[in-house]
């Protein structure tokens, strides 16, 4: 018989997926565990937070099934169930790592950052990200994207880094949501009316043609069972978000003047080229680039993409790979030429991490690596969503993340802009974050009239939301209270800083490099972090822990 | 978002607690938690506002056919009475189940 997987709630699926009576729910509804952040916008929360965590065997084998409700605030991602997410891939990496093997289920249905609780939404994805890139050493972490809110946003960039992906025809799996496309890009770029355009460009289909999802399959229970039972058994690839070299042939293949088409894509996958298009370099100025001249000396690039800078200096007596995303008003991406992160700029960063992890694989001392962070946005347009921009920026993330793993100490300095899947892709997978105490800084996951529109609120109305919920908030200030930065440097002028200046944060980078370790977990040590900005995560992480055990 | 509460006294006692719906438009979730102390207490927050009335005249109707002591805990994202009504009964019916 022919069951619909589609159309069960989340808790629905997780039972479904797993054998009968061995369904086991960590933090359920009783424990109510609800977002703290909603009530105050007047928005009613829900007593899951919208995410099962639901622990049993499938086919006989240890699995836990995390289940995202879509049709709670569309899946979005908030404080709470971002933890759960997060802290429970991390038990399941734990129980991995001494010997007992635990498959990760993940269903994605959701939207992305929970608009809401915004910048809780990127920390929370960047964890969820972190911990997966670490499980993918032990077990397949594997994917679902059945379909109605369908895969977005950063967790979409979170979906690209799982082992194995299934999706139905039906579902939708891209960075930037249509309406956002054309917000930012307008509407010749995208038009978010087009239904029929939005299924070519980002649904399933479409995604497994190209090569972005590994399994389609027909909305039906056992279907999804058959595909989660073949992931299983099937030897794991080496991840796309590895193959660095294949997928930057295609994106240097593609001509971004012209809308390309499935067929191109396909063809640009099949046909990998060495050829790099040169590229004019407009050396437009920036912060990023500002900073990163400051703390190299002013070193040549070693890139051979002018919109991403890397060097290596001995940085306080120690090797140091210092990168940043800089604009160029020459860029061939036109939608990345004010220094968004775009499928360029995210594979491009992806290789040169790679390159430090492969070079350093069997030195002891490893270098360490800085990223300068001054990123306005991800780029938004038509090509970006057909080639899979969250792939780029899934392969930088995770490049960092590895580099984490393999025993370099990652840090990231804020020193401009930090948003959304940007800052995703370029600094949240840092073990330490600093910034400069600048009012110019916005961190955020979308720009005021995207989260307006999203949110059906006035730019007004978000903003008195704003002054109830510090994690809405755009300033640097609001965002240290949320626990994720070490420190604010004040300086006299971020946009040309003196020699005093850069002396000031050269000292206190080199402190954060110094204490610097191989996880993010300080982000929830932090004296803001603990007496307000991750109170919940930490109660979460308290009482899943209990409940683990 | 508004949030009331009722309580009414109720005779029958319920053995377990039990879970249905989602926060999701149209639809609500309810939690049901015994208690002993001989009252029905309904704990409401809804997305729509000024509709409070309409709320006691479903609960009274639950009540008045179904006698519980236990309290309702409801997360409501612009349910009509029909759905409530139906999210009651089905919470009721989980609670029963052995």
């Amino acid at each position: 018989m022919h069951t619909s997987f589609i159309e069960l709630k989340g808790r629905e699926r997780a039972l479904a997926l797993l054998d009968k009576n061995s369904f086991n729910e960590l933090l359920g509804p009783f424990d109510r565990m609800e977002s703290p952040h909603l009530a105050p916008q007047g928005i009613v929360p829900e007593s899951d937070d919208g995410v099962v965590i639901a622990r049993g065997t499938f086919s006989g084998t240890d699995a836990v099934v995390l289940s995202i409700e879509g049709a709670f605030q569309g899946g979005g991602i908030g404080e709470v169930c971002g933890t759960k997410l997060a802290a429970s891939l991390e038990h399941i990496l734990t129980d991995n790592k001494n010997g007992k093997k635990v498959i990760p289920i993940i269903i994605f249905d959701t939207g992305g950052v929970r608009l809401q609780e915004a910048n809780y939404g990127l920390l929370l994805i960047s964890e969820i990200q972190s911990a997966i890139v670490a499980l993918r050493d032990y077990v397949p972490v594997i994917g679902l994207i059945p379909g109605n809110v369908g895969s977005f946003g950063g967790m979409s960039i979170t979906a690209a880094l799982c082992s194995n992906l299934i999706m139905t025809d039906v579902a939708r799996f891209g960075l930037n949501g249509p309406e956002v496309i054309e917000q930012e890009a307008g509407i010749k770029e995208f038009n978010s009316r087009d239904r029929r355009l939005i299924w070519d460009t980002i649904g399933g289909t479409a995604r497994y043609e190209t090569g972005l999802v590994d399994q389609l399959v027909s909305d039906d229970i056992s279907a999804f069972k058959n595909a989660v039972q073949f992931a299983i058994d099937s030897e794991r690839p080496v991840p796309r978000t590895h193959q660095v070299e294949k997928y930057l042939s295609a994106v240097n293949q593609l001509d971004p003047n012209v809308k390309a088409s499935r067929e191109d894509i396909v063809r640009f996958m099949n046909n990998p080229s060495k050829e790099v298009p040169e590229i004019e370099d407009a050396k437009t100025p920036s912060r990023g680039r500002t900073w990163f001249a400051a703390l190299t000396d002013s070193s040549a690039s070693l890139s051979d993409f002018p919109g991403v800078l890397v060097a290596d200096k001995e940085f306080n007596g120690q090797a140091t790979r210092f990168i940043a995303v800089v604009p160029n008003a020459k860029n061939r991406y036109r939608r990345a030429v004010n220094g968004e992160v775009g499928l360029q700029e995210g594979w491009v960063l992806a290789k040169y991490i790679q390159q430090v992890i492969q070079e350093d694989a069997n030195k002891e001392v490893k270098r360490n690596i800085v990223a300068v962070i001054d990123v306005p946005s991800q780029a938004y347009g038509y090509n970006e969503e057909l080639m899979g921009i969250h792939y780029a920026c899934a392969a930088s993330a995770d490049a960092y993340a590895t580099a984490r793993l393999r025993g370099h100490k990652v840090t990231g300095l804020i020193v401009g802009n930090a948003i959304s899947g940007a800052f995703l892709a370029h600094g949240l997978q840092s073990s330490r974050l600093i910034a400069l105490d600048d009012k110019d800084i916005n961190v955020q996951a979308m720009s005021k009239q995207s989260a307006a529109r999203i949110t059906k609120r006035t730019i007004a109305e978000l903003e008195e939301a704003t002054k109830k919920v510090p994690a809405m908030a755009y300033d640097i200030h609001n965002y240290y209270s949320l626990g994720a930065l070490d420190l604010l440097i004040k300086i006299g002028n971020a946009d040309s800083p003196t020699v005093a200046d850069v002396a000031l944060v050269s000292k206190e980078l080199a402190k954060a490099i110094k204490d610097g370790d191989f996880t993010l977990g300080q982000r929830l040590k932090t004296q803001p972090a603990i007496t307000q900005g991750r109170v919940s995560s930490i109660k979460v992480r308290t009482k899943l822990a209990e409940q683990w055990h | 978002m508004e949030s009331f509460s009722f309580i009414y006294p109720a005779g029958k006692e319920i053995k377990q607690r039990a879970h249905t719906g989602v926060v999701g438009s149209g639809d609500l979730e309810i939690l049901l938690e015994p208690r002993t102390d001989n009252h029905a207490e309904f704990i409401v927050r809804t997305s729509s506002d000024g509709f409070k009335e309409i709320w006691k005249a479903v609960f009274e109707r639950f009540i008045s056919l179904n006698d519980i002591s236990a309290t309702f805990i409801i997360n409501d994202f612009g349910a009509t009475p029909g759905v409530v009504n139906l999210r009651l009964a089905q919470v009721l019916e989980i609670a029963n189940q052995k």
